[in-house]
């Protein structure tokens, strides 16, 4: 499913249809939805492989409406002054399809995503932020995910403050984050550092929770822009 | 090392051709170096710095280059002393003064307006009833292109006096439309069905929340408001797209909008008679049926 493809193939992801088909030297690159061509394109004078796996979930409908993602709890959670507690969230997950050349450079064509997508401002309306929002339940334990919608964030939260804190939400710099899967999951290790009421930050950790988890391409490394910081800035309230 | 330092190494010119010709040359390799040294910092600062503070920097490179030509090099060579313009520059600043109010006016408005920064280039505002984008701030006006593409000029004075709305500044930015449905429809049906739309259009912000209500009972139809939250940036898309969107799924799910309607109501009943279509009045007033064979 998330994986490296030598041209000509195809790839069926629920109702989606990915093909690539030699002509030439040139390839073209189909997606499918529900039988209705959703995008096209050739790819000149090329003969390089197609990466197919999960992204930072903040790239469509367009790129570039934020970089961040705000997971919403359901419930809130209560953690005491100087605790630390792991909880797990899910996440949306968006796909994408990059081409590689020989010099093992990956350059992202197509992005699609079977989750739900929906934006939220977080903060004030001229400070704030926007951001990718979802919904998420608190688990306990490991969540188990369709893999082609919903990954799960392993969190691990630190109450550094001297109150008792009551978290709603959290939100994640996608410069940041650092994607694995396996065959049956997608997952991510963050971490939230509780400062005080009104301030938090949020980081990932380049760990996978096992060895058996490969490390996606990542778009917002593989743009090579100039980033001032990774870390997500919670100083709009928890 | 000062001025007056510089100028002892600098040699006065006396004849009056060769002064304009000295002052051409040395304008002319000012205004090189200063375009030379503006280019290649717009190069070097281009992503580094956003695109009004770099146009505000290289200007200020740019033509800090030529004064420093005209005080350092210019002068000496005219055998002018820079002592000598603090008091030839008080009375020409008089004079000039008053000659150039609206200039001056203008000029100190577009400082106050860099440093207060109500507009960016690039910003859509509303400055005297001229709307648009902003498309370059000067020294002595603001330039602006309407939605319709025209060109316009604003002098600062007036765009720093006159209230200025910046549609962009915050981040996300409100709609409204008020949909009309009949009195014999179930508004609360049509609310759920609006708030399902908005919910999956992916631009309407989840926070701050829309809202969809009854907000009057019309003359003609039940008035629902619908207050819809978008990013700035996706605000007019959205709001060109969800109306008619609304309005075919309400009639999908047998929800008309309302039209100006009035039901009369008569106190006795009317004395009316059932007209056969196929009859129609002829001059008599008597009704008969243009079809039928009279013979």
């Amino acid at each position: 499913m998330f994986n490296i493809y030598n041209p000509p193939f195809t790839v069926e992801l629920e109702d989606t249809v990915i093909t690539v088909e030699k002509q030439g030297g040139n390839l073209i690159y189909r997606r499918m939805s529900e039988g209705e061509e959703e995008t096209e394109l050739v790819l000149l004078n090329n003969d390089g492989n197609i990466l197919i796996n999960p992204i930072e979930p903040v790239n469509l409908p367009k790129k570039h409406n934020t970089s961040f993602l705000l997971i919403d709890f359901k419930h809130p959670v209560l953690i005491r002054p100087g605790d630390r507690k792991k909880i797990y969230l899910s996440f949306p997950v968006e796909i994408g399809v990059f081409v590689s050349d020989k010099a093992g450079n990956h350059e992202v064509i197509d992005i699609f995503t079977f989750s739900r997508v929906k934006f939220t401002l977080y903060g004030s309306h001229d400070r704030g932020l926007i951001c990718r929002y979802w919904e998420s339940d608190i688990f306990t334990d490991i969540p188990k995910t369709n893999i082609l919608k919903e990954g799960y964030i392993e969190l691990e939260i630190i109450n550094d403050s001297n109150h008792l804190m009551e978290v709603t939400k959290v939100v994640f710099n996608a410069y940041g984050m650092k994607i694995y899967h396996g065959n049956k999951r997608i997952v991510m290790n963050a971490s939230m550092r509780i400062i005080n009421k009104l301030l938090a930050e949020t980081d990932f950790s380049t760990n996978p929770t096992t060895s058996r988890f490969r490390r996606s391409m990542e778009l917002y490394t593989s743009r090579k822009l100039i980033i001032s910081g990774t870390k997500g800035i919670m100083e709009f309230g928890l | 090392m000062n001025n007056s330092t510089i100028s002892q190494y600098i040699p006065q010119v006396f004849d009056p051709f060769l002064q304009v010709i000295t002052v051409i040359v040395i304008l002319f390799f000012a205004i090189v170096i200063g375009k030379g040294i503006a280019l290649y910092l717009k190069r070097a600062l281009n992503t580094k710095i956003d695109k009004e503070h770099l146009d505000i920097l290289l200007r200020v490179v740019y033509y800090g280059i030529i004064i420093i030509a005209i005080i350092g090099f210019i002068f000496p060579v005219l055998g002018i002393r820079t002592s000598n313009l603090l008091v030839a520059g008080g009375v020409v600043g008089i004079v000039v003064g008053f000659a150039s109010q609206s200039i001056m006016g203008n000029f100190i408005s577009g400082v106050f307006l860099m440093i207060e920064r109500p507009i960016k280039i690039g910003d859509q505002v509303n400055i005297d009833n001229k709307l648009g984008y902003v498309e370059d701030i000067k020294i002595v006006s603001t330039i602006i292109r309407t939605y319709d593409g025209l060109y316009v000029r604003l002098p600062n004075e007036t765009v720093f006096t006159t209230s200025i709305t910046n549609y962009v500044t915050n981040l996300a930015r409100r709609f409204e439309y008020v949909v009309g449905i009949r009195y014999n429809d179930d508004a609360d049906e049509a609310i759920k069905i609006i708030e399902d739309l908005i919910d999956l259009e992916p631009y309407a912000l989840a926070h701050p929340s829309p809202s969809v209500f009854v907000d009057n009972l019309g003359d003609n139809a039940v008035n629902i408001s619908v207050r819809i939250w978008a990013p700035v940036t996706e605000w007019y898309g959205l709001r060109t797209k969800m109306l008619w969107i609304i309005k075919k799924t309400l009639e999908e799910n047998g929800i008309e909008i309302a039209f100006p309607q009035r039901t009369v109501w008569f106190a006795s009943d009317l004395n009316t008679r059932n007209i056969d279509t196929n009859y129609v009045e002829n001059e008599m007033g008597n009704y008969i049926n243009p079809g039928m064979d009279e013979t």
